[in-house]
């Protein structure tokens, strides 16, 4: 079977094996854009993955004053876990946390969704009876009087089942550098697509991990079959000339979301060539047994 | 298909329920049912065939032309389709309307949306006193939905208002949002006497800096609201000619009831 190349890049024909999860959008606005992004960074902060986090989520894009219910700038956010009791939770925790605390801010219902999660309908409590609620055009907002102003925040955003995560990319390249640079460009290509996050930090994950490992209670661990250093020691999947490996991994609303989100990262990655470094693109899987959603990257690519 | 049209013939001798005709009733009818459908509120019968012509076929775009303030219940409990009043409307207009959407070329008289609980009223002149109001044998005023008023209202605009935004592009009568229990009015040019009278929770916005204000109502201050900036591009998506800005001064009350309630004056 012939090879498939993209610009000299090889692409494994492999798939990656991602799962359903539950996922919802917020709209966060500030008085400016600035405030908004520092709102919605710290609401997605340390949700990289939801082994340890809680839940992933991240910055799907910013929204200008024509695009917010409010006529200010905004952010839209994306916040993913495994099923719909923790997805209340982190919403709450960190809507409460995070965007009720920012100055300025307001929040706002971002999906309409097959069902509703509470937003405003428990944060309103932090009014102490002090609270306001006010429907506009069908849509119940609430007006919570704050040290700095009042914080409006709609009654109730939207919950998908339908979402999908883990849907991932990985790039070997024959120096760390060369890989760093591909997957920028990927993640940067990616962050402009619609209805997709890649939680990690900068989008990326230098630490791949596998299921298990030797010590009782470690639930995941280093994907050793991917690590440079161990290729000598191991049953390693990689050729003795590559010296990183980088991932992406992508949570998204839909399965078609991140299937066009891993076509334009791998075409961004490819579009240094061969001739910068990178040599192999692949995907995590489990074997196939664990997910339901498989991405093939044959299928992308072509 | 062409909107059902009903054109006044004369100026009717007595005043006309026009309830019957909405959608929910309409659809199916034929032509010679509908001339049948008696709109008396006299012991002398009338039927619509007596007082109207009637052109075109689509039940859900009803038209009514040359209307005066006679035309009492035009759109009463509707529940859905759309309603054009090319003239005049009598009272009760949209009374009890739950869904669909009404407007009147000129003005309506007393009762208009009263105790509606959904869809949307606008009316480019006048309206009568009680708009948004108590319906006869109701608790409540407006429950919900969209009023828009072109020129003034009457006394008691959206007295015992429970939900829903009303906004006046002229000047609002004595008592307006009278014993309100939420909602919100918008009054471009002011009210009356006694404005937000017995209000337990809803919103006065004013354009215009008021000339009387209860004693009942406690000054909190200027500040900006992020709610009028919500406000304002909704009522702008809707049509409404308004731009208000976000800054205002809120006075709440009234403070002879719950006190819940807010006058936003903008500054």
């Amino acid at each position: 079977m012939p090879e498939l190349k993209v610009k000299g890049v090889t692409i494994i024909e492999t798939f990656a094996e991602a799962f359903p999860m539950v996922a919802t959008r917020v709209v966060i606005t500030a008085p400016t854009l600035e405030w908004a992004l520092i709102s919605a960074r710290t609401m997605t902060g340390f949700a990289t993955s939801v082994i340890a986090c809680g839940a992933e989520a991240g910055i799907e894009r910013t929204l200008s004053r024509k695009e917010t219910p409010d006529g200010r700038p905004g952010v839209a956010v994306l916040l993913f876990t495994m099923d719909a009791g923790k997805i209340q939770t982190q919403l709450r925790n960190r809507v409460g946390q995070c965007v009720l605390t920012s100055p300025g801010s307001a929040c706002y219902a971002g999906l309409e969704g097959e069902k509703k999660l509470k937003l405003g309908a428990s944060l309103r409590f932090f009014g102490d009876g002090w609270q306001v609620s006010k429907v506009i055009g069908g849509r119940r907002y609430w007006r919570i009087p704050v040290m700095g102003g009042e914080f409006v925040c709609e009654d109730t955003t939207g919950l998908t089942k339908k979402a999908v995560g883990g849907g991932n990319l990985l790039v070997l390249g024959k120096s760390h550098a060369a890989v760093l640079a591909a997957c920028s460009r990927a993640v940067k290509a990616m962050s402009e697509m619609p209805d997709v996050i890649t939680p990690f930090p900068g989008g990326i994950v230098r630490s791949g991990s596998k299921v298990g490992s030797q010590y009782k209670g470690q639930i995941a661990s280093t994907n050793d079959a991917y690590c440079p250093s161990l290729k000598g020691a191991v049953k390693s999947d990689l050729p003795l000339d590559i010296e990183a490996v980088l991932e992406i991994v992508i949570d998204g609303l839909s399965a078609d979301a991140i299937s066009d989100a891993m076509y334009a990262g791998i075409h961004a990655i490819a579009r240094g060539g061969a001739r910068e470094g990178v040599t192999h693109i692949t995907a995590g899987n489990y074997g196939g047994n664990l997910g339901p959603h498989h991405f093939h990257l044959k299928e992308i690519v072509g | 298909m062409s909107a059902l049209t009903f054109e006044l013939k004369d100026t009717p001798d007595q005043r006309l329920d026009l309830s019957p005709l909405v959608p929910a009733v309409l659809a199916g009818l034929s032509r010679k049912e509908i001339e049948a459908l008696t709109i008396n509120t006299t012991r002398t019968k009338l039927t619509v065939g007596d007082a109207f012509k009637i052109k075109g076929k689509d039940a859900e775009r009803l038209h009514f032309v040359g209307t005066d303030d006679r035309c009492d219940k035009i759109g009463a409990a509707l529940a859905g389709g759309e309603i054009l009043v090319d003239g005049d409307a009598g009272m009760l207009l949209g009374t009890k309307m739950k869904r669909g959407k009404i407007a009147v070329t000129g003005s309506a008289s007393v009762l208009m949306g009263a105790s509606m609980s959904g869809g949307e009223i606008s009316v480019r002149r006048n309206v009568g006193d009680q708009a948004g109001g108590v319906a006869v044998g109701e608790t409540m005023g407006m429950k919900g939905g969209f009023i828009s008023i072109g020129g003034d209202a009457g006394a008691l605009l959206g007295e015992r208002l429970r939900r829903g935004i009303i906004v006046v592009g002229g000047k609002a009568g004595d008592y307006a949002g009278a014993r309100m229990i939420a909602g919100t009015l918008v009054l471009k040019h002011g009210a009356g006497r006694c404005a937000g009278y017995g209000n337990r929770r809803g919103s006065l916005i004013f354009l215009e800096k008021p000339r009387n204000i209860l004693p009942t109502y406690s000054d909190c201050g200027v500040m900006e609201f992020d709610y009028l900036r919500l406000l304002d591009k909704w009522l702008r998506e809707q049509g409404v000619r308004i731009r208000f800005g976000a800054r205002a001064r809120r006075l709440m009350g009234d403070m002879a009831v719950l006190g819940k309630g807010e006058m936003l004056i903008l500054a």
